[in-house]
């Protein structure tokens, strides 16, 4: 093998190889893993996504053809794309908005404090997961216990899955149901303001919302950063509950046909690996985008106390 | 955070090493594979002349239990013969054995739906069966009409398992509460229409409307077309008034309340605890035979099978082979696999234990060898099945490759007639096209 590196300098390398011998053979089952199991497939789906591929035959060169197709013929994709700027437009900011109210809640020095905060956790354990969708399947199915209380309060009962305007919405709610791991940081963040700080603008007189809006928000705002950030990353992948909810298939009127799922009927269900693959492509572009205007626009409005508030 | 340049070497010099192994999966991958599963067959052979067979099929638990027992007693009978199996839920089974096929890894028995026999027979993943036929497989009692349905161009790519039909399954009960003794014999779709409305009037819906792609394909072949031509290049049919005489039918029927609300029928989709008729307030179900003993325990109140509604009923009507048993070309046991397969469908011993759970038997002395050991809505399927294969014509070519994408695409359409958002001959004519475009790969 190692005739093929270009010669000269052998010795040299050969001491340092030796010498670090060792390191690399601890690090070996990581980078051969990393190597085989991510990054070849990263390569070989780039390969994949400008390709005719049925799993098949082999693949086949169509150049930017895929790509041309999802931007100007396949409307079904705009749709997908639409469903999910939706859901993580609404549920991303949502569910922060409640995880932050609900880690406030728990951030006092009841008895009980530590019993509640497992418990409100306790969703995004079990969140994301399966038997979590089927759950609220039945809860906002056509006899659930949701459609029992509009019905005990005269209002007549939606199919939520079956109502294009609901569908999404359901799906938006169960996302924002699931806050527990943001709230545990934004937690955090919320015992790392030091007390003195609420203490002198009582002092001073200031009010609880005032005290919130000028002392809270802008020391948690590197916090609410972080979360905004991974929150929406993991919201645009989200695939299982739309799977489970709607068998798939994405009903009713591909009112839930996210991106990664759409994706997963183009790769599995139709076999078109290489559109997928470049779908999975165009979603990774986004992905980096959204984060990158996300990394700007916080010169803004994000707080560094190190930076003295710069 | 920068890769050091020695590193980096490192890494190339790895990657040297990884890339031929796992580039080029379908020609160097498939021969080393091909040797992989040599070297065990060749090594039992020289100690106990021992064959293995691996076999894969999808289904629920009830299923792979019997078929497990099966497999065992087919191991008791023949010492010689080791059965590895492999099953999983549908979709979990196809997601499983595609990449089985691009590695040409594939079991030497698979279980094939009719949807999927096309794409693995034209891309060389099936044996031909016929140079078995009548020798390991006998079919002396299988009706021409059934074993055909396993040919695609005249090749012989499956033996089907057993045969179901299409009808009305139903609670006579509740549609006699609506003022209808019976169903009339030779009823046709203006009779339907004009008793589902009775049952409407009566305070109940008459079913929960039907699969797109099934009836429509029905409805077409009463009128002598198919949904696909028989290149499996475009749609079958020329004249887009049947699509909107179908569909506007299903929607009409649905929009006086004769069939629940689309809303409602996209929830309780597949879900048969919450079907109308489970409920007690629909009284029918359109679907296949093999689905009438499950939906009969479910419904749990005295059911009956009804056939389909004509005119040409006899010309729309054919036996669906309910999945076929096929043998992988790259399989090193042929004969054997067809021993296995002719066992499935001539041993009364293992048909005692399949009940017809994957279809009425195809074999008509094996049909008549285990009725005794059948439940009465067994028996009551048997019958119906009985009784429809003499009134059924040849199937037509099964369905090509993309059809997934071309039953997606009419349902998605069928969807948007019923929540109103687009009228039938909009939806015909937009099905037309993007169906046509789907098959025009297969040109």
């Amino acid at each position: 093998m190692f005739t093929i590196l270009p010669g000269g300098a052998d010795a040299l390398r050969k001491q340092s190889l030796r010498a670090n011998l060792t390191g690399y053979a601890f690090i070996s089952p990581f980078v051969i893993g990393f190597l085989v199991f991510t990054f070849i497939p990263i390569l070989i789906s780039l390969y994949l996504s400008f390709t005719n591929y049925n799993l098949f035959n082999d693949p086949q060169w169509v150049g930017s053809f895929n790509f041309k197709k999802m931007f100007t013929q396949d409307q079904k994709y705009w749709n997908s794309v639409r469903v999910t700027f939706i859901y993580v437009f609404a549920g991303v900011p949502l569910r922060l908005m409640f995880a932050l109210f609900v880690a406030m809640l728990l951030n006092t020095k009841s008895r009980m404090v530590g019993f509640y905060r497992t418990v409100y956790y306790l969703p995004s354990i079990i969140g994301g997961s399966v038997a979590v969708s089927i759950m609220w399947r039945n809860i906002f199915n056509e006899q659930g216990i949701v459609n029992s209380l509009l019905i005990f309060l005269g209002i007549p009962p939606v199919a939520w899955y079956g109502d294009p305007n609901a569908a999404l919405g359901t799906l938006i709610a169960l996302s924002v149901w699931q806050f527990g791991s943001s709230m545990l940081i934004f937690l955090a963040g919320l015992k790392n303001i030091s007390p003195e700080m609420y203490e002198a603008a009582s002092i001073d007189g200031a009010t609880a919302p005032r005290k919130f809006f000028k002392i809270t928000l802008p020391l948690l705002s590197p916090i609410i950063l972080f979360n905004l950030i991974m929150q929406t990353i993991s919201a645009f992948m989200t695939f299982v509950p739309a799977y489970i909810i709607s068998k798939g298939e994405g009903t009713p009127m591909d009112g839930t046909l996210l991106y990664s799922l759409y994706l997963f009927r183009q790769a599995f269900m139709f076999n078109n690996m290489g559109y997928a693959a470049a779908m999975a492509w165009v979603m990774l572009i986004m992905v980096g985008i959204m984060t990158a205007i996300l990394f700007k626009t916080s010169k803004l409005w994000v707080f560094y106390e190190s930076k003295g508030g710069r | 955070m920068f890769v050091r340049k020695k590193t980096a070497l490192w890494m190339l010099v790895a990657l040297l090493f990884i890339l031929p192994a796992c580039s080029g999966g379908g020609s160097t991958g498939g021969a080393s594979n091909g040797g992989g599963d040599d070297k065990p067959a060749q090594e039992s052979k020289g100690k106990k002349d021992t064959t293995t067979l691996r076999i894969a099929w999808w289904g629920g638990d009830k299923r792979h239990e019997y078929t497990q027992q099966i497999v065992d007693k087919y191991q008791e009978l023949n010492p010689n013969v080791k059965i590895d199996v492999e099953y999983a839920a549908f979709d979990d089974y196809w997601k499983k054995l595609a990449p089985q096929a691009a590695a040409n890894q594939l079991p030497d028995i698979v279980q094939m739906d009719i949807s999927y026999i096309v794409q693995y027979a034209k891309n060389g993943q099936l044996e031909d069966l016929t140079p078995y036929i009548g020798n390991q497989i006998k079919i002396d009692d299988v009706n021409d009409n059934v074993i055909s349905t396993g040919k695609i161009n005249d090749v012989q790519y499956g033996v089907p398992t057993g045969v179901n039909v299409l009808g009305f399954q139903y609670d006579p009960e509740l549609l006699n509460k609506a003022g209808v003794d019976s169903i009339p014999e030779n009823w046709t779709w203006d009779q339907y229409e004009e008793i589902a409305m009775k049952v409407r009037d009566a305070g109940y819906v008459m079913d929960g409307s039907m699969a797109p792609d099934i009836f429509f394909h029905y409805f077409l072949r009463t009128h002598g077309y198919s949904l696909y031509n028989k290149e499996g290049t475009a749609l079958g049919y020329e004249d887009d008034a049947l699509f909107t005489e179908f569909f506007g039918r299903l929607a009409r029927l649905i929009k006086e309340g004769a069939v629940p609300s689309q809303e409602k029928l996209t929830q309780t989709k597949g879900i048969l605890e919450e079907s109308e008729i489970v409920k007690g307030m629909g009284v029918g179900v359109w679907q296949w035979s093999n689905q009438y003993v499950g939906l009969q325990a479910a419904v749990n109140r005295p059911m009956e099978l009804a056939p389909m509604m004509g005119p040409d009923m006899e010309k729309g009507l054919y036996m669906q082979p309910s999945m076929f048993w096929s043998i992988t070309s790259h399989s090193k046991n042929k004969e054997e696999a067809a021993k296995f397969i002719d066992f499935w469908i001539n041993d009364v011993e293992a048909n005692k234990m399949i009940k017809g759970e994957r279809g009425v038997p195809i074999s008509a002395s094996i049909k008549e060898a285990i009725v005794s050991e059948l439940s009465e809505p067994e028996k009551q399927v048997f019958d119906f099945v009985a009784a429809m294969e003499e009134k059924s014509s040849p199937m037509s070519p099964a369905p090509p490759v993309g059809s997934p994408q071309v039953i997606a695409s009419l349902a998605d359409l069928v969807e948007q007639i019923n929540y109103g958002q687009m009228t039938p001959e909009k939806a015909a004519a937009a099905f037309r096209q993007e169906a046509n475009g789907i098959l025009a790969n297969n040109k």
